[in-house]
Formats: structure tokens, C-alpha cells, sequence
């Protein structure tokens, strides 16, 4: 397990986002190293989406920054590697009915607009897809995994979506003070594997 | 050709919550037994506090049998057959008893006689259409030594209601006498547990601490339970939880007798041509053994329990092993409500703090529950027992429903449940199930495992009683929340039939007559004589209540009467 941590230490955000600077053959080598199955079009698009679901407001970080993209990212290479084709493919559809119904990529929309995108799809008027809703509901059931699990999987940054449930972080064993009600409980802000896995 | 392996007395296929138990008595008896178990041995400290790894992935498994045989399952022999997402057992020297929630009830005396006593109570015509219920060969009187054992032996925490007719309202007053009180006292007590136990006492109801097959103190040299809130299709990482991997297996090896033969897939089961089991063949490692056995017990999950059964098929058993009276299969059922989720949900308007401590911390009404209470004009006989308890965890809890408060994503959606995850909870409420005519299992004609063998096909069909005393459940359970300060309170009318479930029951049904049922009323087919059955497959009725005890219980008492009969059954 400790290789594959190391081999994830650096973010596929760094790597795309300083991409700029590097010779095409290079990137495309450098993508590859750290196995994005995205696209940078593809990432545009599904942070686009998932900025919508969880936006970063008042109340905190949002899905993106919380690195809910990352753990996607990493899921479909590896265990969910089978599923890949069909998300892809969703992604592809959601740019499509993006571009009939308001001309233009969701990322390129203004917020209000991608929310009108999102909001079809959640209520399956949107066209296109084998079925919008479930597309919808699969991209916000992983959008949840990534911004609430274990920061192992490479989201939930700095514990940004445990912070913002109030999830007081894995342990291994529980105090009675710690079961009670009332008495707010000090977050421990630890990966279930060690050290704070914060990026 | 199979590898042909020394003989042994006994051979038990799979060292589950079942097998596991079974091979104590019969080593202690000094019968050589050999356990084949399709998993091995797992590192308690390799079970990680981690919701992905337990609860979203499902990996605290070892071996890939149970991954190949996920069962199909369809409404009717009319629709179409879909395959199960996921199987909800694992393979492992301890079974699924590692990251079972490790509720450990005995059933109410009811459950055993439940036919009878409903019709003297309210007429024949209160039996439900189309059940094949029956009576139970034994009586809970019959089983209560072996609750003892299992409550002795493998663990469990609680608190008796009712010793030797001495009732206690500090625990369930209506379970059936019991000899003493159990050997560790419940899991601690917490607000919440408190919160419940004083709105229910309220209402007039007799709330208790529900038992669990955890340590509440350190026992038999074990750790007790840490809280840490990772329980749930989690293995233990202090070894509280009492799987049979940390109980009686151990105990087993001590006595020399006892010898497990890990990652080995059974295929068959089989049969000479006068009808008796020969052994068993298995496959490990790419090679095919035989394992000579004078008596075989079958201890694998239900459906696999039935499947090996309806794929050793032979001169004597042309129709699988067992099934010359087309029995293996039927009644077959699952516990109404114990699925998806499907039940009450609850919010209270301040932080119930429920985050750590295990599912089996919690607290039950038995009032609805079995008999205990008058059905006339209902509509429905048997009910649901009320649970609510701890452990929860950040994905599950930020999914939960808004209750028409919020949307469902967006920056309202984020201060809904930064306000409210902590907040909500559910109960579960494991209603009465029976047995009946359009629900049974048989070999998929299409689909198969990795090795060529069909896998099991579940037919199910539509039911009127489970539906309703659920509905009737649902609405009792959500009185008990409001009388605890719930501001919001959400239920699923009727809740849902099982899928493919960690509560299925029958197939082998224990019974006296042959012509409904597999085995006899000591776990011993009525067919092959030196065949036994072990888990949920022989039950005829599945109470309110988690199983595993009681086919435990079942289980110590097959191998007792093996021990005691060993020549005439040998």
C-alpha cells in the first residue's frame, strides 16, 4: 500500500496546471505516469459539474477543492476501471446537451446555466443520455465518496468534507465522553492509515 | 483425477458462523474433523477504520468464491432475471461472522410454533395465502442449552428479561425463560441509548439493551469493544466482536483434532450408490482433492448450501443431492425490511452524536415484534422489532435524504447537512417473513461461476402480510421517535422485500415430514442419512430478529446429536 501512496503524492492538478510549460510529448508522458483518464476537457467538464453540486461558498471548500475530481480521477483507473467507458461517455453527453440546449461546453456556461444543465438531468428531461438521472445521481453518489471518504482515496483534502459534516475522523477506540451528546467532540484529523494524508 | 485425501470422521464444508461452531463439540468429542473453508485467515490488524474499504467497496474478504456465485433473482418465473450487484456474504476462516453487526438474539418461542399459535389465537384464516409455513420440529424449550452455549462459548453481552420466569423489565420481558443471565453485561450505555430507552418507556413500551456478540468487558482473554465505529462489514481490529475465527475455531484447534483446509472451493458433495456421502471434493490451487469423510455437514450460506446440494447430483440423488422429494430450494425467504434500507428515518433538532460505537449499541422495543401483542382485525400476524443504534459514517451520512428540507445538491444542500448529518438516524426494523409457494431457489439455466456450476436463481413473488405488519412497524417506530423530540420523521410504507440478502433462510428446510421438508429435526437430511445441515437453510421461520444465534444454536445442537448417535449415523 505505501508504493502506491508514494506514486500518488503528487496531484493530477499539478501536473495538468504546470503543463503549459512543458513540450506536448512531454505532457502527454507526464499525464501518463500519473494515469489521468481524463482529458484536460474532460476535467474541465466534470469539475464544472461537481463545482455545481458542492459549490466552495461561505460554508467552506467545494467539491473541487476538496479534490472530489482527484478521487474520481483515481477510481476510474483502478477500482472502478470497468465503469470507466460509460463515464466517459456521460461526460461527452452532458457537453453535448450542454451545447444544444445553451450553446456552449458546461464549462463555459455561467453558473446559473450549468445549473439549469444539472437540474434537467436530475429531472431526466435532459436528452441524450441512456438515462440522464441516473448519470446525474452516479456523478453526485461519487462526488459524495470523494468529498467524504478517507483522504487515502485522494479526496476529502485537509479533511474539508469531514470538517464540514462535523464527522469527528476515524479512530481506534472511542472514549464514553465521546459518545455523549452535547459536548462537541475535537475532530481528529487523521487517515484511517496514518499521518494527515492533508495535500 | 481428484487427489485422493485421508479420511476423516467428519468434513465440514465452510467455517462460518455455523461450521464454525459445530467443529468445537465434535473435536472435543475426539472425532477427527477437517474444516473446508473457501477463504483463510484474516489479520485483525489489517481491518481498517475505513467506510470506503468496509461499507462502499466490500473488501474485508479473502478467497474469490463468493465473488463468482453471486445469485440471479427475479419477480416471478414471467420476468426477466437479473444478477445481484454484489454478494452480501464473504469468504474467510470465520465466515461472514467477521463482519456481521453481531446481533445475537434467541427468537421468541413464538417464532417456533408461529402456525399454530395463530390459528388458536385468531382462526385458521389469519394464516397467510399461499404460505407453506409449519411449525418448527423443536420448540424453543428444546433449543434453550444450546442458546446458553453459543451465549457462553462464542460470547454475547446483555441482559436478561426473563430467567426461569423471573421477569426483569431491564431486559426483554417477553423472551422465552432462559437458565441465567448471559455472561457480560450490554455494550455501554450513551445519551442516545438513553434518549430512546426513556421516549419508549414513556409510550408505555418496555424498551432493552439489545445482545451482541461483543465483548462489553474483556472475556475468555479477548479485548472488549474499542466504539470505534467501523463495525459494520467491518472486521474487528481488537478482536472484540465475536466471530467464530476468534472463538470457537481456536478452541477447536486446541483439541488436535481439528484440521482446516483453507482457499478450498467444494464442488460436490458425493454420494455412494446406496445413498449415503462418501466425502467431499474440493479444488485448491488449480488441483481437485477428495476428501473421504464417514459424515459430511454442509455449512455454507443458504444459497450455497442449496446450490451444492442441487449440483451433487448422482445415481441415488438424480435431481441433486437430497432432493429426491423436490424440496431443496422451496421455502425459501428473506427477512421483509432488512435491505436497502428501506424503514424509518429520523432528524432531531440537536446533535444526537451516534458517529462511533457499533450497529449491536443500541436499543429494542419487542412490543410490535412476534406475538406480543393483540393482532385481531389487523390484517397480519407476526411483526418487527424496533431498532435504533450507533454507528454511523461520513459518505453514508452525507447521502441521506433531506426530508424535503433542501435540495439535494447545491449550496443549500451544504448547509443542510453540515447542520444535519449529525443529526439524523434510522431504525431497523426486521419484520416477520414467511415462506411461501412463489418464493423459492434454483440453478440460473444461464448463468454460472467461474468454474462452469450454475448459480443460484432467486424466484420471488408478490406477499399481503409482511407489507402490512411493516407498514404497521413503521408507524409505531415513528411515535417512538417523536416521543424521543424527532422534528422530522420519514418512512417507507411497507418497506421492501430482499434481494439478495444476508438474511435468507430455507432450501433445506428442518422438519418431520419428508415431503415438505430436507432434514429431520436434528439438521440430518431425511435422505441421505449421514448428511447434515448447518445455517440458515433449515429454518422455518426467521423471527424479528437477526438469525445468527439461533443458527448457532442449531448448529452446536446437530453436532451434539451426532456426537451422542455417531455409530448409527456413521
Amino acid at each position: 500500500m505505501s508504493e502506491k501512496k508514494e506514486a500518488r503524492s503528487v496531484s493530477r492538478r499539478t501536473v495538468i496546471a504546470s503543463a503549459a510549460f512543458v513540450p506536448l510529448s512531454a505532457l502527454t508522458s507526464a499525464a501518463q505516469s500519473v494515469r489521468s483518464v481524463f482529458s484536460p476537457a474532460q476535467r474541465r467538464t466534470l469539475e464544472a459539474f461537481v463545482d455545481r453540486l458542492v459549490p466552495k461558498d461561505e460554508l467552506g471548500p467545494g467539491a473541487v477543492e476538496c479534490g472530489a475530481v482527484d478521487y474520481i480521477d483515481r477510481a476510474m483507473a483502478e477500482y472502478l476501471a470497468a465503469e470507466k467507458p460509460s463515464f466517459l461517455e456521460g461526460l461527452a453527453a452532458v457537453d453535448a446537451f450542454a451545447t444544444k440546449a445553451h450553446g456552449a461546453a458546461l464549462a463555459e456556461l455561467s453558473p446559473e446555466k450549468r445549473d439549469e444543465v444539472l437540474t434537467a438531468m436530475d429531472n431526466n428531461t435532459a436528452t441524450g443520455f441512456p438515462t440522464a438521472r441516473n448519470y446525474f445521481n452516479r456523478v453526485r453518489r461519487l462526488t459524495l465518496e470523494g468529498m467524504f471518504s478517507d483522504p487515502y482515496y485522494g479526496g476529502n483534502k485537509n479533511f474539508a468534507g469531514w470538517d464540514l459534516i462535523r464527522y469527528p475522523g476515524p479512530r481506534r477506540a472511542v472514549a464514553p465522553e465521546e459518545q455523549k451528546m452535547g459536548v462537541p467532540i475535537k475532530p481528529y484529523r487523521r487517515s484511517a492509515y496514518g499521518g494527515d494524508h492533508g495535500h | 483425477m481428484a487427489i485422493n485425501l485421508k479420511p476423516v470422521d467428519v468434513a465440514v464444508v465452510g467455517l462460518g458462523a455455523a461450521g464454525g461452531v459445530a467443529v468445537l463439540p465434535l473435536s472435543r468429542a475426539g472425532l477427527k474433523v477437517a474444516g473446508i473453508e473457501a477463504g483463510t485467515w484474516m489479520d485483525p490488524n489489517k481491518f481498517p477504520a475505513d467506510e470506503m474499504f468496509n461499507n462502499v467497496r466490500g473488501l474485508v474478504t479473502t478467497g474469490t468464491k463468493v465473488k463468482g456465485e453471486i445469485p440471479t433473482i427475479r419477480n416471478g418465473p414471467d420476468s426477466p432475471t437479473r444478477r445481484g450487484t454484489a454478494h452480501p456474504m464473504m469468504n474467510a476462516i470465520g465466515g461472514t461472522s467477521i463482519h456481521y453487526h453481531a446481533q445475537s438474539w434467541r427468537f421468541n418461542p413464538w417464532d417456533f410454533k408461529a402456525r399454530s399459535e395463530a390459528t388458536k389465537r385468531y382462526g385458521a384464516s389469519s394464516i397467510p395465502k399461499g404460505t407453506t409455513l409449519e411449525d418448527w420440529p423443536l420448540t424453543y424449550d428444546d433449543l434453550e442449552p444450546y442458546y446458553d452455549l453459543i451465549e457462553h462459548e462464542v460470547g454475547v453481552a446483555g441482559k436478561a428479561g426473563n430467567i426461569l420466569g423471573k421477569i426483569d423489565p431491564k431486559g426483554n420481558i417477553f423472551e422465552g425463560p432462559r437458565k441465567r443471565e448471559y455472561p457480560m453485561p450490554p455494550l455501554r450505555d450513551t445519551d442516545f441509548t438513553g434518549l430512546m430507552t426513556s421516549a419508549a418507556k414513556k409510550l408505555g413500551w418496555h424498551p432493552y439493551r439489545n445482545p451482541a456478540a461483543i465483548n462489553s468487558q474483556p472475556y475468555r482473554g479477548r479485548a472488549a469493544c474499542a466504539y470505534h465505529g467501523y463495525c459494520d462489514r467491518g472486521g474487528c481490529h481488537v478482536s472484540a466482536k465475536n466471530s467464530t475465527a476468534v472463538s470457537t475455531i481456536p478452541e477447536a484447534m486446541k483439541t488436535k483434532n481439528f484440521k482446516i483446509f483453507d482457499m478450498a472451493h467444494v464442488t460436490r458433495v458425493v454420494a455412494g450408490d446406496n445413498g449415503k456421502v462418501t466425502g467431499v471434493l474440493y479444488i485448491r490451487s488449480g488441483k481437485e482433492y477428495f476428501q473421504p469423510a464417514k459424515v459430511v455437514l454442509i455449512a455454507s450460506y443458504t444459497y450455497e448450501n442449496n446450490r451444492l446440494l442441487l449440483l451433487s447430483k448422482s445415481k441415488p440423488y438424480p435431481k441433486g443431492l437430497s432432493n429426491n422429494h423436490g424440496q431443496v430450494g422451496k421455502h425459501y425467504f428473506g427477512h421483509w425490511d432488512a435491505q436497502a434500507g428501506a424503514g424509518v428515518s429520523a432528524l432531531f433538532p440537536f446533535d444526537i452524536n451516534t458517529w462511533y460505537g457499533a450497529i449491536a449499541q443500541g436499543v429494542v422495543v419487542d412490543d410490535w415484534a412476534d406475538d406480543n401483542f393483540d393482532h385481531s382485525g389487523l390484517g397480519f400476524i407476526g411483526g418487527a422489532c424496533l431498532h435504533v443504534y450507533h454507528e454511523k459514517h461520513p459518505i453514508g451520512s452525507a447521502a441521506m435524504g433531506t426530508y424535503g428540507r433542501a435540495p439535494a445538491w447545491g449550496s443549500k444542500w451544504k448547509a443542510f447537512v453540515r447542520e444535519n448529518a449529525g443529526r439524523s438516524t434510522s431504525a431497523y426494523l426486521q419484520t416477520t417473513t414467511f415462506p411461501y409457494e412463489n418464493t423459492y431457489l434454483d440453478l440460473d439455466p444461464d448463468v454460472k461461476d467461474p468454474l462452469g456450476d450454475r448459480v443460484i436463481r432467486i424466484t420471488q413473488g408478490p406477499k399481503e402480510n409482511e407489507p402490512r405488519a411493516a407498514a404497521y412497524a413503521e408507524a409505531k417506530m415513528e411515535e417512538w421517535f417523536r416521543a424521543a423530540g424527532a422534528i422530522e420523521v420519514q418512512r417507507s410504507g411497507g418497506g421492501v422485500g430482499p434481494g439478495v440478502s444476508t438474511h435468507a433462510f430455507g432450501g433445506t428446510r428442518m422438519g418431520d415430514n419428508p415431503d415438505t421438508n430436507v432434514v429431520d429435526k436434528w439438521g440430518f437430511s431425511h435422505e441421505a442419512p449421514n448428511l447434515g445441515i448447518l445455517g440458515g437453510s433449515v429454518m422455518g421461520t426467521n423471527g424479528a430478529r437477526n438469525p445468527t444465534q439461533t443458527l448457532q444454536a442449531l448448529a452446536w445442537r446437530t453436532a451434539d446429536h451426532l456426537v451422542k448417535n455417531w455409530k448409527s449415523i456413521a
